[in-house]
């Protein structure tokens, strides 16, 4: 059974994932933009939110999902 | 059924209580009238549309080209470096539902209208059933069904020749079976009965998958439902899916020499601007912030506190996969998913706190009947759209207090800026080109351009192919696809600059310039324009080819 900790876990991998691929990215000079772009702080916001809700269900537990 | 009708000891007295139970269905009435007059603005754009024999939206054409090819047993996914140039960038399914129409009363516009306007309507209907479903409160899923149609996103696409209502349609029916068949997984006489209904669910899953490819998110949200529920069941669903739809692409693409690929897939690979996407978030949430609003908070109820729907993941899917809006040559229509999603989780929010309500709460049971039909009126007001060309539109707009008339200058790209002028369509999106019915000039302007290409003395080279239609005159070239291939460095233009050099083609129709940049100069250079004809508020451009050569010797 898929509980609420196991979805919390999920979501926190997918946007810690997706703001290591996004600071990677930027680390290798990929885009227009000198620094950190409009694209990626938009995309890092949405990894960090992600990552949030993530964090705040893991204490949820076993409960199902 | 459920009650919802306040008992007296909720309301004080028996006056009190009739009274309120009489201004509870006095707003119900009025929401639900609201919706109704959408729907009937809904019912006279479409019937205009039907009568409009050319393109209202640039790309419809190509859609009735489309068709026209699968019905004569051909493969519109085609080499777009020799002549007609032309392929189709979308996967089958519409477009052979377009085919008997096609079979039986020719290419005209009208086939494809209605099959994606009966869409919206099947998707209304899916989407009232599935929360009369769960609420036991019709007036609750009429309000949400006609919700959906009052969209001013579904409104302004519903009845064109376009697929992505079709998709949404197919989604919609797919993720409803779904959810009910694992309902009844969960609470009901078992997986032998529930089997059909989810075998059924998958198989509109890939419809839709191949009506458009952004279904794709939705296939991800099923599917992620499914593992919620039960992670055996999901990969074993999961295995025989894939592989189906694999079998499917990988067999057209086999059948159409690798074209599918490289037009459905390799050219809808177009930039992402940001601008673009976070406006029309802006606009949509602006647009459908109430339901928008009803399902995100029962998303989160469920998130935390309850178990995860189907309605709400696809909700989420959805949303998070309209950032595809953002593309170059997409728009308002890849939020229309996000927005069938609200509507159910919306009516399933209100119908769980009227449950709430009426076993626990008495006195907020009380408040949330006269409550949820004001939310829905709101929501109606945040959508306002109407044509005012008529006494009754104005009329109608005055009494809302909205304008009577917009001034849009009619958009160019091959002629001077032209001044604003009256538009008789007024739309809370606010300047806009879509929504309001064409009009019997529109019509007229469309068989003036018809008739240069009817007289053309050879091919046209026409950026809608309605005028092609019209004249009985081959359709050449999909414009956008060359662009997008052109783009990707992947369109051999040598033979279509060669045609153009030679003046091979007797009349060139110029809407918004979409070919690539050689190909505009090359025409620039051998075509010359002879007149300007506005329609639907667009400028388009005749050019004839030049008399003298490009050297500039007769």
């Amino acid at each position: 059974m898929v509980t609420k900790r196991h979805i919390g876990l999920a979501l926190l991998v997918t946007g810690l994932a997706a703001i290591a691929g996004i600071l990677a990215v930027d680390h290798i000079g990929v885009g227009e933009f000198g620094g950190i772009g409009p694209v990626q702080r938009l995309a890092l916001a949405a990894g960090g939110l992600v990552a949030a809700v993530g964090l705040s269900l893991i204490p949820l537990g076993d409960r199902p999902a | 059924m459920t009650s919802d009708q306040p008992s007296t000891n909720q309301s004080g007295s028996p006056a009190g209580h009739r009274l309120l139970l009489w201004l509870r269905s006095a707003l119900i009435l009025l929401a639900l009238a609201a919706l109704a007059g959408y729907l009937l603005v809904y019912v006279n754009y479409a019937l205009a549309l039907f009568r409009f024999p050319f393109d209202y939206d640039q790309g419809e054409g190509f859609e009735l080209m489309d068709s026209l090819l699968f019905s004569r047993g051909q493969w519109p996914y085609r080499d777009n470096s020799t002549y007609p140039f032309y392929s189709s960038n979308y996967p089958p399914v519409f477009h052979l539902l377009v085919v008997p129409l096609v079979w039986l009363f020719g290419p005209v516009y009208w086939t494809g209208r209605l099959v994606s306007f009966l869409a919206t309507l099947v998707t209304a209907g899916v989407i009232a059933w599935a929360v009369q479903r769960q609420t036991r409160r019709p007036w609750l899923a009429a309000l949400t069904g006609l919700t959906y149609l009052a969209s001013n996103y579904v409104y302004h696409i519903g009845p064109l020749f376009r697929l992505h209502t079709t998709m949404v349609m197919f989604e919609t029916a797919a993720i409803v079976l779904i959810g009910n068949s694992a309902d009844q997984y969960q609470t009901g006489p078992g997986q032998s009965q529930m089997r059909p209904r989810l075998w059924l669910g998958l198989a509109l899953l890939l419809a839709a998958g191949f009506t458009k490819q952004t279904a794709v998110v939705t296939c991800a949200a099923a599917f992620a439902f499914l593992f919620i529920r039960g992670p055996k069941r999901a990969i074993l669903l999961a295995v025989p899916f894939a592989a189906i739809a694999l079998v499917l692409f990988w067999g057209i693409n086999l059948a159409t020499g690798g074209q599918w690929w490289l037009n459905a897939i390799v050219a809808n690979s177009n930039p992402w601007l940001i601008e673009q996407a976070t406006g029309l978030y802006r606009q949509w949430f602006r647009l459908h912030s109430v339901i928008t609003l009803l399902a995100a908070g029962l998303a989160v109820y469920e998130l935390y506190w309850g178990r995860l729907s189907v309605y709400a993941i696809w909700f989420a899917f959805s949303v998070a996969g309209s950032a595809m809006a953002g593309k170059w040559g997409a728009g308002e229509s890849y939020f229309t998913s996000a927005i069938a999603g609200s509507c159910i989780l919306a009516g399933l929010a209100a119908g769980k706190l009227l449950n709430w309500s009426e076993r626990h709460h008495p006195r907020a049971h009380v408040a949330l009947g006269l409550l949820i039909p004001i939310l829905f009126l709101l929501q109606a007001r945040l959508v306002f759209h109407l044509p005012t060309g008529s006494p009754l539109g104005r009329t109608v707009a005055q009494l809302a207090g909205q304008p009577t008339e917009v001034w849009i200058p009619p958009q160019t790209s091959c002629s001077a800026p032209q001044e604003a002028r009256p538009v008789a369509y007024v739309d809370a999106v606010g300047p806009t080109l879509l929504g309001r019915p064409p009009t019997s000039a529109d019509a007229q302007a469309g068989r003036r351009i018809a008739a240069y290409v009817r007289d053309a003395g050879g091919p046209p080279l026409s950026e809608e192919a309605g005028f092609s239609f019209y004249a009985d005159a081959d359709v050449v070239t999909n414009p956008t696809q060359l662009l997008n291939l052109h783009r990707g460095g992947r369109l051999d233009v040598d033979e279509l600059l060669e045609m153009i050099e030679n003046r091979v083609f007797g009349v060139v129709i110029f809407r918004a310039q979409f070919y690539p940049d050689p190909v505009l100069q090359a025409i620039g250079q051998n075509y010359e324009t002879v007149d300007t004809i506005e329609m639907n508020n667009f400028v388009y451009c005749v050019l004839k080819p030049r008399s003298e050569q490009t050297d500039g010797s007769k």
